[in-house]
């Protein structure tokens, strides 16, 4: 087994979303682990820019409210 | 020394950073920095392609040029070795290139058309290599090479009241010696260490001190000889 050491003391997760035209809905495409907003930046950007994206942008990921996962109904009731 | 000269050297810069960048793209702290060290190694090799290309319009080259020599390189000390460890990494890519990306902006800006043209692509691909570098200078407490990288940018800058104040005030620079000094302090968030006292030694063409040039190594590769080596016996190349 490998072992891994933690390099950076706290990460946090970015989803990454894109779009390739503007009448495109962005979509994700991915994410990234990084300390920081610059760092996650730079990151996305050198990961994610082989395609001629129109717009790219990051979002934390514990931004994100989730209503329902899949295997949930969404109605609430289970 | 002319304005050629002056991107001569910037060209020379960006094409060491991006080999050392690339040097490093398999043995960063992680993953993530070994693929940011890959990309920021290509954009910058490609903002040297496009750097010599500019030459020919600006005028003569520099005439002193011996490709047989590596002190012919215009480059700063900080880039004349392969990096021993990752702190190196990190104040090159935040002071040095900081410094190279602030006078392609003040070129960028100037008044000599090819430069304003074709040096504006750069400082977007530039912003992401500023954001990775103040976001690693800031992980850990202090990093010991910071003071050399600076030090260097500073005599990289050149003397007050030399031919970089002469190029502001003629307009081809929209930033004077002192302006770059500052800005630089600001965008590290470091202050500026001392100017060194002794521009005697200062090499007005190299614009550095230390004497010295890149590693012979590096310097065969540079010139394609690395790769002869590579070649199968019997395999150079025959033009019919």
């Amino acid at each position: 087994m490998a072992s891994f050491s933690r390099v950076h003391q706290q990460v946090r997760q970015y989803e990454v979303f894109a779009r390739k035209a503007r009448e495109e809905p962005l979509r994700q495409v991915g994410s990234v682990v990084a300390p920081d907003d610059d760092l996650a930046q730079a990151y996305a950007r050198a990961t994610y820019d082989e395609e001629r994206w129109v717009e790219l942008v990051i979002v934390p990921s514990e931004a994100v409210i989730r209503l329902w996962a899949p295997g949930e109904d969404g109605s609430g009731s289970g | 020394m002319s304005l050629a000269t002056l991107v001569q050297s910037l060209a020379d810069n960006k094409q060491l950073l991006g080999l050392r960048y690339a040097e490093w793209c398999t043995a960063a702290p992680t993953l993530e920095a070994d693929i940011a060290g890959a990309a920021m190694g290509l954009d910058d090799l490609g903002h040297s392609r496009v750097l010599h290309g500019s030459l020919r319009e600006l005028g003569e080259a520099d005439a002193e040029r011996d490709p047989t020599s590596p002190e012919h390189y215009l480059n700063v000390a900080y880039l004349d070795q392969p990096w021993s460890n990752w702190n190196q990494f990190v104040a090159a890519n935040a002071v040095l290139d900081t410094a190279f990306t602030l006078m392609i902006e003040a070129l960028a800006n100037g008044k000599v058309e090819v430069l304003r043209s074709r040096l504006r692509k750069m400082l977007q691909e530039e912003h992401y290599h500023y954001l990775h570098g103040r976001s690693w200078l800031r992980q850990g407490g202090g990093n010991p090479e910071v003071g050399r990288a600076f030090e260097e940018a500073v005599e990289w800058f050149g003397p007050e009241g030399g031919e970089v104040d002469q190029f502001h005030k003629a307009g081809q620079l929209t930033a004077g010696v002192a302006d770059l000094r500052s800005s630089l302090g600001e965008r590290v968030a470091i202050a500026a260490p001392p100017v060194p006292a002794d521009w005697a030694r200062w090499d007005p063409r190299r614009r550095r001190t230390r004497p010295g040039g890149i590693d012979a190594r590096t310097f065969e590769m540079l010139r394609g000889l690395e790769e002869k080596r590579y070649m199968p016996a019997g395999g150079e190349r025959k033009d019919s």
